[in-house]
């Protein structure tokens, strides 16, 4: 009796260990095995590898921008799915609850400021990721089709800060996305039945602003977050983030012998291969081709995830919240006069990001909102495809790749220059103003 | 990087607290806290003392579900998180915002067994209901409607930042208050609204209601339906409106009338009480009023024919209804001066009654760019009215001809004969400028003489003949000459013109007087002949309407192919001679033009 | 980091700094996670509802005379007022909700049958709890004002 007693008493001494224990299977690493073995433990930290390149995590390389652009998402994530709790998408409540939550709501003027800025952030910064990567010839084979998820979420990033633009229901958001989807509508064929589709009624209303939401807040972030987690899936399958080429001629291999810093572990190991009776069968799970991480074959420039990639990562994410939080500390976002069907601000302009494009369409409908549009992201698609050299990954503005990154830069700034014209270029009528 | 960490989560966790401690500072806790320690001094029981004591600031929110605001939403009015005293009577001199709302007899409030009750209680009505405002907001600038981008601002009390400086000062004053109990006391004589009714008078005063609609009052369509203008536009925009048209829409007909400030300030409350549907009518009944057909008769033809006993003789009926109605806002007649139209003390000597009965029912029919509209008056208002004015046939006195032209002609052609008197800017065509030698020496004496004399048609220069002698019209027109053209009349060169148009009208001539003129002449003259060419802002004397048929059928062939061939001396009109118009083009022009004028109505539809 | 035998000794001399700035950041991170989960709660709670406010007015003492017994369906409540005692009392029904109505003995629940005597007291049906009763106050210009959120116990009665 007094066993049994002692053994329900250990048990339930023994709770929490054993809670704890089930939970957290593997302790904090404390050595280079436990290091490497966090990419197999941990469900979070297996979307990184073992290793990484030690020239991809330099600041100066990437600047981070593709990781400031993913963190600017789940910020824009987070507070959007807070700002749902208050916002309503009706024509007749919608900027009544923007008001609310610039005043009555707790840290609703603080939400709708992170939103608002780190939306416009990530459209600039998603687009500068995009130089960054072409800038580096980052697209190279195997890399092509990264690319085009890349192009792909770019599209999608500016397409879900135009729904969102629609929704605070004032005058800024009401006329800009009258002129944006009557650029759309210049589309041949299919313009004017893709303005109907997206509007769901002939002019923006209600049916509009139900259809932005829903594309806002349910199906785009859905979109993206499939195509962003198979952007990541590429990068570890490409073999990491593109980095400088070691030397053309492929070296004779050396063999290297690996010393293992453990030895007592392996002994037991061999030991626990050893007691085991029944024979172990192991299966195949695949062939792999390409210029991975191979085993044996240590790299000399590489640095484990653990604890490195992930105190950089971390040391982004941290840059990215503490920025959007400053900025919206100081600055509001606007919120302008209610809707006004009678009173057409003069003049009025798309978001910043399709200003470049209002510029063109001033001069033709169709070739500045369309025609031109349709042909840059057509070259952008083809641009890995079109670039078939080796040279020059990893680096940036190589020599080998002084035209490609002439052309793209031009076009770069040739857009650049057309959304500043714009912005602060344009006034009443669309005439020419000075700024200043 | 470890550094860059640890550094960075420190900063995260400042600007974190940061942002947490700004969320729970408020400035309405603190006006709240400020009313629960005065309160507390002032608390007689130890009940209520011990009540107050733990009481916390709380939001304070009104939600009106009687009726909506304007846009069709929900009226929230959170304005008692601040003015928390509204109700509480110990605050009557306390500072704002804990201050209590003044109980009034004239808000219907009521005064029984030693307390007030108070008619408009804030659960029904809320705040913003009579002080406009932005109810859902906490903070002052918010709540108040400071930041220009909120339509309706506190009313006689907040000036948004971008209103002109001149105009501001006179926005201020609870009597504008009164716009919004108009909401709801929409009857004539209310006596809470008196500046509402003082308004609505001038509306019909000052002639406002011949130009615009106002739904139930007046239905004017020279310029915009002001049914709902206190809902789409701020009272700085009434005000600066009614004082300078131009500074707020530069293309505007409106004049400027002569209003004094306490005028202008009723119109403008009058004028903001007009919110479309008011909310003591229900929609149903909106819509029967709107969907009623028949224009109402102008307020005033009602109230003056009330007035106006019926036994009266017509012209002394007429006199009495000229001043009714509104006409000297505009114009001149004995004392009283509008400033703004023509001085019709001798109408009796330079118009007659079928030209005066035509002109009342339709200006345009004798004058076509005249800016008078069609006040819609009932007809034998207008023939009582004509009978009065046909009484004015007393002449000037005897003056020297610099006097004549001041008394007379200086109200147009400006007191420098330059084309820019008071009433310059609403004519059109505009008053000769006599100063321009140019023009004036190259035509001939006869024409200026004619001019005077029996007028210009499709003018507003009228026949001085039977008001003025031929010496006194030759006296006049030596002084014009003397002081303001100053050159000698030239000898005219003889021009090879014809008398009569030798090309026979016919349709062949007037398609291709029509081609012809498309080709050459719509830069100046506009496509459709109307003056309004792409050139004409920039150019003066602004190109002729050749749709006056007023004019046009005055005018004979043979000044018609001077101007054209020859073209105008001291204007734009080219000598179209020069650029190889041949008699038989300037013919066929001619016949063109003519077809837009042969009825008074096809020359309409080219205005 | 180079070869293996620096990176031992690097992590040797720096272990101490390494430890202080991991506490540090991980303090830091856990601190301000904790400072935004306490602002989301506060953020989720409303401050401004746009439903029936539980704060309402409901006139003066001398609306209400003696002896009578009123019931503001619309409110839930009902005013009793005796002499110069004055109570609001629930009249939402403690067992599923319903609004019971005055009745001579007391208040009846007509969906289950529920009896209260007139001062809420449970006297007969399913009902668990007495009906609440709920704190009357008078304002400053002397209305009184009824507060849902703030239950008093059965029996304590305003005195106007």
């Amino acid at each position: 009796m007094s066993d049994e007693n002692n053994s329900i008493v250990k048990t339930l001494a023994n709770l929490p260990k054993n809670v704890w224990k089930s939970i957290f299977r593997n302790p904090l690493p404390s050595s280079d095995r436990g290091r490497a073995s966090t990419s197999f433990s941990n469900f979070f930290l297996h979307i990184q590898p073992v290793r990484v390149s030690r020239q991809t995590l330099r600041p100066m390389y990437t600047m981070g921008l593709g990781l400031i652009s993913f963190f600017l998402f789940v910020i824009l994530a987070v507070t959007g799915i807070l700002l749902m709790f208050y916002y309503v998408p009706s024509t007749t409540q919608a900027y009544d609850r923007m008001l609310d939550l610039r005043s009555s709501v707790a840290f609703g003027i603080s939400l709708r400021n992170m939103h608002r800025w780190a939306a416009h952030a990530m459209v600039a910064v998603v687009f500068l990721h995009m130089c960054r990567v072409f800038l580096t010839g980052a697209y190279k084979t195997p890399r092509e089709f990264n690319w085009l998820i890349g192009v792909t979420l770019f599209i999608l990033t500016l397409f879900s800060s135009f729904t969102g633009y629609l929704l605070p229901w004032d005058q800024l958001a009401f006329w800009a996305i009258t002129v944006g989807t009557s650029i759309a509508g210049y589309a041949p064929f299919v313009g004017k039945s893709l303005r109907f589709l997206l509007l769901g009624d002939a002019t923006v209303g209600q049916e509009a602003l139900l259809r932005f939401y829903v594309l806002h807040v349910v199906v785009l972030p859905a979109i993206l977050t499939i195509v962003v987690a198979l952007h990541f899936w590429r990068i570890r399958k490409d073999g990491g983030l593109a980095k400088p080429e070691e030397a053309t001629v492929a070296p004779t291999p050396v063999p290297v012998t690996v010393t293992l810093e453990e030895p007592v572990l392996v002994a037991a190991g061999a030991a626990m291969v050893a007691a085991d009776t029944a024979p172990r069968r192991f299966t195949i799970q695949g062939l792999v081709r390409g210029p991975f991480v191979k085993v044996g074959k240590l790299e000399e420039d590489t640095v484990f995830s653990w604890p490195t990639l992930l105190i950089a990562e971390l040391v982004v994410l941290l840059i990215t919240v503490i920025g959007v939080m400053a900025v919206s500390i100081f600055f509001n976002a606007p919120l302008e006069h209610p809707v006004n069907l009678m009173h057409p601000p003069n003049p009025a302009k798309a978001p910043w990001y399709f200003l470049g494009l209002q510029e063109q369409v001033s001069y033709s409908a169709f070739w500045g909102g369309v025609g031109i549009p349709a042909l840059e992201l057509l070259l952008l698609v083809l641009v890995p495809y079109i670039d078939r050299g080796k040279a020059g990954v990893g680096r940036w503005f190589a020599r080998e790749r002084v035209w490609a990154n002439t052309l793209f830069l031009t076009f770069v700034f040739i857009n650049v220059v057309l959304i500043v014209i714009g912005t602060f270029f344009r006034g009443a009528n669309w005439s020419f103003v000075s700024p200043f | 990087m470890r550094t860059a960490l640890a550094v960075l989560s420190l900063v995260l966790l400042i600007v974190v607290g940061v942002v947490v401690y700004g969320q729970f500072q408020s400035h309405w806790q603190d006006s709240q806290k400020e009313y629960l320690t005065q309160a507390l001094a002032m608390a007689k029981t130890p009940a209520e003392k011990a009540s107050l004591e733990v009481q916390e600031p709380k939001l304070e929110q009104t939600i009106v579900t009687s009726f909506k605001d304007a846009r069709g939403g929900t009226i929230v009015d959170r304005c008692e998180s601040c003015h928390i005293a509204v109700d509480d009577p110990r605050f009557d001199n306390g500072k704002e915002p804990v201050r209590t709302h003044p109980y009034l007899a004239e808000l219907g409030d009521v005064e029984k067994n030693g307390h007030w009750e108070r008619k408009h209680n804030f659960t029904e009505f809320g705040c913003t209901t009579c002080h406009d405002g932005q109810g859902h907001g906490l903070e002052k600038a918010d709540a108040h409607g400071e930041d220009q981008a909120w339509p309706s601002p506190l009313i006689g009390y907040t000036i948004q930042a971008d209103w002109d400086k001149g105009v501001a000062p006179h926005l201020k004053g609870k009597d504008y208050l009164q716009a919004n109990c108009a909401r709801c006391h929409t009857g004539k004589t209310f006596a809470g609204t008196p500046l509402v009714t003082r308004g609505r008078e001038l509306y019909f005063k000052t002639g406002c209601f011949g130009c615009h609609r106002i739904q139930g009052l007046s239905s004017g369509t020279v310029g915009p339906d002001l049914s709902e203008i206190g809902n789409e536009r701020k009272v700085d925009y009434l005000w600066g409106h009614i004082v300078n048209p131009r500074a707020y829409a530069p293309t505007s007909v409106m004049p400027q009338f002569k209003l004094s400030d306490d005028d202008r300030k009723a119109l403008v409350i009058f004028l903001k009480s007009r919110q479309g549907t008011t909310l003591a009518e229900s929609p149903m009944e909106a819509f029967k009023l709107n969907a009623s057909t028949g224009a109402p008769v102008p307020e005033s033809a009602a109230t003056v024919a009330a007035t106006v006993s019926a036994s009266l003789s017509t012209s002394a009926r007429g006199e009495q209804l000229i001043n009714g109605y509104a006409c000297l806002s505009c114009h001149k007649l004995g004392d009283h001066d509008g400033g703004i139209s023509p001085d019709l003390s001798y109408e009796g000597l330079v118009r007659d009654h079928d030209w005066l009965v035509a002109h009342f029912r339709t200006p345009r029919s004798r004058i076509p760019d005249s800016n008078m509209p069609a006040f819609g008056l009932p007809a034998n208002d207008y023939d009582d009215m004509a009978a009065y004015l046909l009484t004015r046939t007393t002449p000037p006195p005897a003056m020297s001809p610099a006097d004549t032209f001041k008394a007379l002609c200086a109200r147009c052609h400006g007191e420098n004969g330059d084309g820019k008197g008071v009433n310059a800017i609403y004519l059109d065509p505009a008053p000769r400028d006599l100063t321009l030698a140019e023009f004036m020496a190259n035509k001939p004496h006869d024409r200026f003489i004619s001019s005077i004399k029996i007028g210009v048609p499709g003018t507003s220069m009228p026949p001085w003949g039977n008001a003025l002698s031929d010496d006194q019209v030759n006296g006049v027109f030596n002084y014009v000459w003397a002081t303001y053209v100053k050159e000698k009349p030239r000898t005219l060169k003889p021009r090879n013109v014809p008398q009569v148009n030798p090309v026979t009208y016919s349709q062949q001539s007037v398609d291709r007087g029509e081609t012809i003129f498309l080709a050459r002449c719509t830069g100046c003259h506009g496509k459709k002949a109307d003056g309004h060419g792409p050139n004409s802002p920039d150019i003066s004397p602004r190109p002729r309407n050749l749709r006056n048929f007023a004019f046009i059928n005055s005018v004979s062939d043979h000044r018609l192919f001077e101007s054209i061939t020859y073209g105008v001396e001291g204007t734009a009109m080219p000598s179209w001679l020069d650029y190889g118009l041949q008699q038989n083009d300037v013919g066929d022009i001619l016949n063109y033009i003519h077809s837009l004028n042969k009825t008074a109505s096809s020359a309409a539809i080219g205005n | 980091m180079g070869a293996a035998p620096k990176e031992i000794e690097t992590a040797a001399q720096s272990m101490p700094r390494r430890r202080f700035l991991a506490w540090l950041s991980g303090a830091s991170l856990v601190g301000s996670s904790l400072a935004a989960m306490f602002s989301t709660y506060v953020f989720m709670k409303p401050r401004a509802t746009y439903g029936q406010p539980n704060r309402f007015r409901i006139g003066r003492p001398e609306d209400f005379p003696s002896g009578v017994r009123v019931a503001i369906d619309t409110k839930r409540v009902c005013i009793v007022r005796d002499g110069a005692k004055l109570a609001a009392i629930s009249t939402t029904c403690t067992h599923l909700g319903c609004i019971v109505a005055p009745s001579e003995t007391g208040f009846q629940c007509p969906c289950h049958g529920s009896q209260f005597d007139v001062d809420g007291n449970v006297t007969g049906g399913p009902a668990p709890k007495p009906l609440a009763w709920f704190q009357v106050s008078l304002t400053p210009s002397g209305e009184l004002e009824v507060d849902k959120d703030s239950e008093i116990q059965t029996g304590t009665y305003l005195n106007v």
